[in-house]
């Protein structure tokens, strides 16, 4: 059984997302994105790889949709509508319900701008949108009889999330894209410790750690204060969801708190109509929304005024949100326009901008001259601030979430090569889990996990339900994670409850496999107990033995002792006891027992398990015969070898 | 009813002892039991025989059912009839199947004697050996139940101690969670001692760190915690080690995904005392840093181990403070308390990150925030910088009282690097005093203490700033500006802090500090008395030569202690300053200290389902007496004012029944009260507009008076209560429209303009009304309109006579007044604490004198502008603007502590001074009174007046 999985956009890349991954005989295409960037067959993924035919409901079983975002969100109607794809698709209610805007908004610019050829049209998106299936979080969906999905929150954007999926005994969780530390209105990506045989994550930020988010926050609420404080605009250019809500939020807090009474302004209708979807969609906003939400919807901003084009020379200061987010056009660009020349007020740009935008020219160096167009030339004397907030998750986000989940395998995705690479790197190092980052159209196998079924014998249910537990002593050393530990401490107590060990699977041809006592193993197979023991048979330098018996001796018997078998077997256990200190070392009189070990006397001329050894003097040279039963083996080398150095004359 | 029940359970019963004592009990018969032992009129006997029975039963049965419904019942006697319990502790242990093959019923049995023997306040006494055998029965609930109660018996320590070691290897969540929660317990009691077993709870409980279940995973910190701070105090030659390693396996839990678990494990690490420097920093970065790479390569630990290790800690506590969960946040912000001290380079990393904290939306966190701030400066770990100051200035003008109380003790403790920063703080301080007046006395404290902690930066600031203070060219004093009044205060610590210094501080600042100090001395209750500090100033102001050790000031740490003066120490300041008239001032003072700012929260009450009922049943009851004052407006017409006036009076005795603050509607019955004064005050205008009437009887002054009357009764009326409908406004203003009328009826009125002009305006105040809520005019408006319109284009009002308006009084009719909805009446207490005739306040004669005034506003917004108003005896008066944003945010009930100077004190032994509290009205005339420095408008007072006794100190 394999898993496999298809990159079509999005690896090591930045741009479309979508894979599909097969495993059992499904097939799931996770996002279908579109890549802005080019304008030709490249935008889309290459859906033609999944089936020659075109067939593509025969190829896949479901479509799984993260996030409303264009690059995977944008290219399902082209897909559906076009490619003509008609299988279930899955997304949140939030994506359901804020993607059509989306999508709409894309069409109009590429077909009204830019006077491209429209991809798809108004009615596909509709149409499209009525195949979607929404889901909620946490909600267990069956698509089939064996294929199960199941939503979580991811953080990001209003209604991300990651999504599970489940197809016999194999798991897997594709990300989408996720934040694992909360902002205002968003909350930090939240999921279940699964079994997982892999897990396909973004990689937007592999290489970057951020800080702490406090210090950009109060960076950029003391540029705004410091700006109306000295009467100055703030220009905020955002896109309608998202940003624009979570900086109103930190700013509405802040006015609260310092008791301002500078006016907040929302441009226009699409974030007024953002805001209204935030205020239903409460149960997808951060844990601090959500708290306040019996008292007060934080998304009723208390200070926020509407905004009409009559107030942009309308003199005192004020904070105006405006979009388009990189002052590419709109009413952002119209306001800049009229507030840069003027070295009291502000514009903060986002943390990224798309080349060739006003907003990309801010922010490569502070430029005091921008060119509109061939014309017109702007004079920009205001202050500038860039924000660095961003909904992806950091490395070390990314690590997190692969620590949490333990899955068998990772598959990087969204990323850009050189960064995933390192990440790659860190992930097997650090975590000991095998890693890919697969370019576009590449395919990975990876292997899954298959359960077998085994039915229980009663003796081994009746023994698990009774606790079992031993304690025994083990080394430090065998601890892995404790490396500040000192590793000459002492052996420190460790419990094994046996109920499960003493379990065997037994699996026999033909029939189901059965767990069963140990106990009942050799009834159940018919056998009988067969045990291995080893012996060992080494010869012993008797001078030594003399030299040591009378220097042990002298003080306390001066009448020197009979050489004969007892005398010699109570050297070697005054020897061993001494020797092994922990040990539980046994005196029989014939033989000497340390747990299986048995050391006696070989009185045989020919051992079977004697060493030949032709230097020894035989007639000074005593032989030593061991046996021991597998489990004692480490100790029965340890005795054998105190015994034989009785041969090197140290003692 | 018992009876029956007793007689129909007493058969079975009698039936059973006697004829079948083999027969098993049935189910139904020990059913009938319980109602027995329950009755307390039960006789003795039938219970003991019960009792008897039962334990036959318990001897007897076999069936499980049977068994478990007669411990039950067993329990049930012990518990109702103390002096069995004895026997049924007895009966269970001897017949109880303890030994028999069912471990439920051995748990049911031995709860019953658990909780028979607490009664008693003891132990039960239960061999190791069984208990442990029942552990290990097949019982999954059973077993976590054993465990869970483990302590109600007296079981060794050892051996709990391997029973729970040994369960934490269970398959079952709970039982594992259980026995960690029991080894917890363990490390309490403290029995544990040997090092092999100590180390050995800790390393099982650190395994269960990464456990499936979250309930496990967060008791496994807890455990981890514990025994780990055991380890490391039982292990003094590797303390270092081992409480690094805790150290790192709590971090390790600080991303954990459930929020429970992070809570734990921050609060754990909060209780860390010793931790290596290179692993704290590490907390803070979430970059592997430097530091931590060089202990690698010192051979440490090995490579691969390391990395993991690093990671696993890097940038925990960031992550803590930004959690999603105020509750981590909060926790994590607390645990920076006991780190914080462990390392001053630590703390200095901190204090940025606690400093970003006071942006957090949770108002929990931030002051978790500040409370570590403070905890910092107590141990001098606190090093403020610049980078700080926005965000810490922005915490002392916040909106919210407790945050800014906060902030300013912090402040008392903090040492500043130089005096730019200095400035910052006393210009913060400054401001939030402008903004926030009614925090006088905590500035103020915060001022001196960084001033005494400061000296030479306030001698160089104050040697700047000096022209400030001095009065200005006509000789006033501008003391009542919060500014000069600050510099004051801050000027006066610096002799404080270095003897030397005394002479750079110009000696008439200490004198005109006098002038303040009432308000100083509120304020530093906490360091010297008022006599104390009045000797301190004039000593300073006299001399420049001075020295701070001549007063025996106390060292009080002014953040962390309740403030508190013992009698014995004001006598010692006394002793040693040696001025004896003070001595006599003794009571008056203590009584002035032991006054303290209070800081009220305002608690919204809830409204609660009965007193809605109530305030249906009041609101009832006025409208009734409302709809009577209709029937009698004819006999007011008639000229019957005497039995009207009875009328009235008997309508108020109605009313006294609901004068009490009658479950929320006691807005609904003040206005009710007012509206019949006003009645009353027409009813005897109107006697003089009779026809019949000859007025040679009265006095010519006596109409003017009466309506002045009716004028403040209408004006209250209309002004005081929120809630009214636009119609019930309508009517008020018809009232006030009547009055005006009735006055310009008058020949002989003498400011028949003003009339004229407040008529005008009442009208356009109706028309907008009108307007605005689509209500048709009443007769008598619509006249009132027609007869102002021809006297406007008539050109000048002299031309209209009092005829044509007394034309109007015939169209006017009174409506009923119909009360609907909640009324709240806007009204203001003003307490003097402390203060009466034998505790006068003390004042030094030309000087201003600060009256402490607790005030309480109810329903007042905070637009409004409120006013106190101060008469002395020879009716010279002086109004003090009180601003309402300064105190809390507007809602139903405010409460708060104002100090209102008063500036012209006469020079007299004592004088009394009559407060009231005062809204200035925003329709009335501006040009109707003017006060210099008063209130443009009219007032309508809002509380009784009140005498306030001063004497001076002589």
């Amino acid at each position: 059984m394999a898993i496999e999985c298809l990159v079509l956009g999005a690896g090591q890349e930045v741009g479309k997302s979508c894979v599909v991954v097969s495993m059992n005989g499904k097939r799931i295409m996770f996002d279908c994105g579109m890549d802005m960037a080019y304008h030709d067959h490249r935008r889309h993924p290459d859906f033609s790889r999944l089936s020659q035919s075109g067939d593509f409901d025969a190829a896949l079983t479901c479509i799984v949709i993260t996030h409303f975002h264009l690059d995977h969100i944008g290219a399902l109607p082209y897909f559906t509508e076009v490619c003509g794809y008609r299988g279930p698709i899955y997304m949140t209610y939030p994506t359901k319900a804020l993607a059509p805007a989306m999508l709409e908004d894309y069409r109009k610019v590429m077909v009204e701008r830019r006077g491209e050829e429209e991809q798809f049209t108004s009615e596909h998106i509709v149409e499209c949108m009525k195949k979607v299936i929404a889901v909620d979080l946490k909600q267990t969906v069956q698509v089939d009889k064996e294929l199960q999905i199941r939503a979580y929150y991811a953080g990001h954007v209003l209604g991300a999330a990651m999504f599970y999926a489940k197809v016999g005994d194999t798991g897997i969780v594709y990300t989408g894209d996720y934040n694992m530390t909360p902002d205002r209105h968003l909350g930090a990506a939240q999921i279940d410790r699964l079994q997982l045989d892999l897990l396909i994550t973004e990689s937007t930020y592999a290489t970057t750690i951020r800080d702490s988010k406090y210090s950009r926050e109060r960076e950029f609420l003391k540029a705004v204060h410091n700006c109306v404080a000295g009467g100055g605009k703030v220009l905020i250019p955002t896109f309608a969801l998202g940003r624009a809500q979570e900086l109103c939020i930190l700013l509405e807090d802040y006015w609260e708190r310092v008791n301002l009474k500078v006016p907040i302004y929302f441009s226009s209708g699409l974030t007024m109509q953002a805001n209204t979807y935030y205020q239903m969609l409460i149960s997808w906003t951060s844990q601090k929304v959500k708290e306040t939400y019996s008292t007060r919807n934080a998304f009723d901003f208390k200070h926020v005024l509407n905004f009409d084009r009559s107030m942009i020379a309308a003199p005192g200061p004020c904070v105006l949100f405006a979009t388009p987010g990189w002052i590419s056009g709109g009413f952002s660009l119209e306001v800049f326009k009229q507030w840069s020349p003027s070295e009291m007020n502000l514009v903060t740009l986002p943390g990224y901008c798309a080349a060739g935008t006003i907003g990309h020219k801010l922010m490569s160096g502070k430029p005091t001259k921008i060119d509109l167009d061939k014309d017109t030339q702007l004079d920009v004397r205001c202050q500038i601030h860039q924000l660095s907030f961003s909904p992806h998750t950091d490395a070390k986000g990314i690590m997190d979430l692969v620590k949490f989940l333990s899955p068998k395998h990772v598959i990087l995705v969204h990323g850009e090569k050189p960064k995933m690479a390192t990440l790659k790197g860190r992930i097997y190092s650090e975590l000991g889990i095998q890693c890919d980052d697969p370019a576009n159209n590449e395919t990975v196998c990876i292997p899954s996990t298959h359960y077998v079924k085994a039915g229980a014998s009663n003796t081994f249910i009746r023994s698990s339900l009774n606790p079992n537990f031993k304690f025994s002593r083990c080394s430090s050393e065998d601890e892995s994670d404790s490396c500040l530990k000192d590793r000459k401490s002492m052996p420190w107590l460790q419990v094994t409850d046996e109920r499960t060990v003493e379990g065997i699977l037994v699996e026999e041809k033909s029939k189901k496999a059965k767990v069963a006592n140990q106990d009942e193993l050799l009834l159940m197979l018919g056998e009988e107990k067969h045990e291995v023991q080893f012996a060992y048979c080494c010869p012993i330098n008797i001078g030594n033995l003399e030299e040591t018996k009378s220097k042990d001796l002298t003080s306390s018997n001066n009448v020197p002792c009979i050489s004969d078998m007892c005398s010699w077997l109570r050297m070697l256990y005054i020897k061993l006891s001494d020797q092994l200190s922990g040990g539980n070392v046994q005196d029989f009189g014939e033989h000497i027992q340390v747990e299986s070990v048995h050391v006696s006397i070989c009185q045989k001329d020919r051992c079977p398990y004697r060493i030949s050894d032709s230097s020894q003097n035989k007639s000074e040279a005593v032989f030593v015969c061991c046996t021991w039963s597998v489990a004692d083996e480490k100790l029965a080398w340890k005795i054998i070898s105190i015994l034989e150095n009785f041969n090197s004359g140290t003692y | 009813m018992a009876q029956h029940v007793l007689s129909t359970c007493e058969q079975p019963l009698s039936s059973l002892s006697a004829n079948l004592p083999e027969e098993p009990l049935s189910t139904k018969t020990l059913a009938s039991f319980i109602s027995l032992i329950i009755v307390p009129s039960t006789p003795e006997a039938t219970i003991s025989s019960i009792f008897e029975t039962l334990t036959r039963s318990l001897q007897l049965s076999r069936d499980p059912v049977v068994l478990h419904q007669t411990l039950k019942l067993l329990s049930d006697i012990a518990s109702h009839r103390p002096n069995l319990s004895r026997l049924v502790s007895d009966s269970v242990r001897t017949h109880s199947p303890l030994s028999s093959e069912s471990t439920r019923l051995a748990a049911e049995s031995l709860d019953v004697l658990a909780s028979i023997a607490e009664r008693d306040g003891t132990l039960v006494e239960l061999d190791d050996r069984s208990f442990v055998s029942l552990c290990f029965g097949p019982s999954v609930s059973i077993r976590s139940w054993l465990l869970r109660n483990a302590e109600r018996f007296s079981i060794g320590p050892y051996v709990l101690l391997t029973l729970f070691l040994g369960f934490t290897k269970d398959p079952y969540p709970y039982v594992r969670k259980i026995s960690l929660d029991g080894l917890v317990g363990l490390s309490k009691a403290g029995d544990i001692e040997d090092p092999g077993m100590i180390q050995g709870c800790y390393c099982r409980a650190v395994e269960l760190l990464r456990d499936m279940e979250d309930c496990v995973r967060s008791a496994a910190v807890r455990a981890v915690s514990a025994w780990g701070l055991i380890l490391v105090a039982s292990n003094p030659e590797a303390k270092l080690h081992w409480s690094d390693d805790l150290f790192v396996k709590l971090c390790s839990m600080g991303r954990d995904m459930s929020m429970e678990v992070r809570v734990e494990a921050f609060d754990a690490l909060g209780k860390i005392q010793m931790v290596s420097e290179h692993i704290l920093l590490q907390t803070l970065s979430k970059r592997v840093l430097g530091i931590t790479k060089e202990m690698r390569s010192l051979g440490q630990c090995p490579a691969e181990q390391f990395e993991i290790l690093a990671s696993s800690m890097a940038g925990v506590l960031v992550h803590g403070l930004e959690d999603e969960f105020y509750e981590v946040r909060k926790s994590a912000c607390h645990s920076f308390r006991t780190l914080t001290i462990i390392s001053a380079e630590f703390a200095g990393k901190a204090l940025d990150l606690l400093m970003d904290v006071l942006n957090d939306d949770s108002i929990f966190v931030r002051l978790q925030a500040l409370e570590t701030m403070l905890y910092m400066a107590t141990f001098g770990h606190l090093k403020v910088q610049g980078t700080h100051m926005h965000m810490f200035l922005g915490t002392l003008t916040d909106s919210n009282m407790i945050i800014r109380s906060s902030t300013r003790k912090i402040l008392k403790l903090v040492k500043l690097p130089n005096i730019e920063l200095f400035r910052l703080f006393v210009d913060g301080l400054i401001e939030s005093l402008e903004k926030h007046p009614q925090d006088e006395a905590g500035i103020f404290s915060a001022l001196f203490h960084i001033g005494r902690n400061h000296g030479k930066f306030v001698v160089s600031i104050i040697n700047k700033v000096s022209e400030e203070v001095e009065p200005a060219s006509e000789g006033k004093l501008g003391f009542d500006s919060a500014r000069v009044a600050a510099l004051l205060v801050l000027a006066i610590s610096a002799p404080l802090s270095h003897k030397q210094l005394a002479c750079s501080i110009p000696p008439r600042i200490f004198s005109y500090a006098v002038t303040l100090l009432g308000r100083i001395s509120a304020a530093l209750t906490d360091v010297m008395s008022q006599d104390a500090l009045l000797t301190y100033l004039t000593r300073c102001s006299r001399s420049t030569r001075f020295s701070a050790t001549e007063f025996n000031f106390r060292e009080a740490d002014p953040g962390l202690h309740v403030i508190d003066i013992p009698n014995s120490t004001s006598d010692e300041i006394n002793d040693t300053v040696g001025t004896p008239l003070q001595q006599e001032e003794e009571h008056g003072t203590s009584k002035l200290q032991s006054w303290t700012m209070m800081e009220t929260m305002e608690v919204a009450a809830p409204l609660v389902g009965y007193q809605l009922e109530a305030h249906h049943e009041v609101m009832e009851a006025m409208n009734l007496i409302l709809s009577k004052v209709k029937v009698i407006w004819p006999l007011i017409l008639s000229g019957f004012t005497n039995e009207v006036l009875r009328t009235l009076r008997s309508f108020k005795e109605e009313l006294a029944a609901f004068t009490s603050e009658s479950l929320g509607s006691g807005g609904a019955v003040a206005f009710t009260l007012q509206y019949l004064r006003v009645m009353k005050q027409l009813a005897k205008v109107w006697e003089h507009f009779l026809p019949a009437k000859k007025l040679c009887s009265s006095g010519i002054g006596e109409l003017d008076l009466v309506l002045g009357k009716l004028d403040i009764g209408l004006r209250e009326l209309r002004r005081r209560f929120t809630g009214l409908s636009l119609e019930q406004e309508l009517q008020i203003l018809e009232l006030i429209l009547l009055s005006c009328t009735l006055r310009l009826c008058k020949v002989e009125i003498c400011c028949h303009f003003a009339s004229l002009k407040k008529l005008s305006a009442t009208l356009s105040d109706v028309d907008s009304i009108l307007k605005s809520g689509y209500i048709e005019p009443s007769n008598f408006v619509s006249e009132v309109g027609k007869l102002l319109c021809l006297i406007g284009t008539s050109g000048s009002g002299t031309s209209c006579s009092p005829f044509l308006f007394k034309e109007l009084l015939k169209h006017f009719s009174l409506k009923q007044f119909v009360l609907c909805g909640r009324l709240d009446q806007v009204r203001a207490e003003l307490v003097v604490p402390d203060n009466d005739s034998e505790n006068p306040l003390h004042f030094v004669s030309r000087l201003p004198v600060g009256i402490p005034c607790k005030i309480t506003l109810h329903n007042i917004p905070s637009e409004n502008k409120l006013w106190l108003r101060m008469t002395t005896d020879d009716e010279s008066t002086q109004f003090v603007f009180l601003d309402l944003n300064l105190f809390g945010s507007s809602a139903e009930v405010r409460e708060f502590t104002y100090v209102v100077p008063f500036y012209r004190t006469p020079n007299a032994i004592s004088f009394a001074l009559r407060v009231c509290l005062g809204m200035e009205c925003f329709f009335e005339d501006v040009s109707c009174v003017k006060r210099y420095g008063g209130p443009e408008r009219e007032l309508t007072y809002l509380c009784q007046e009140k005498e306030v006794y001063l004497s001076m100190i002589i």
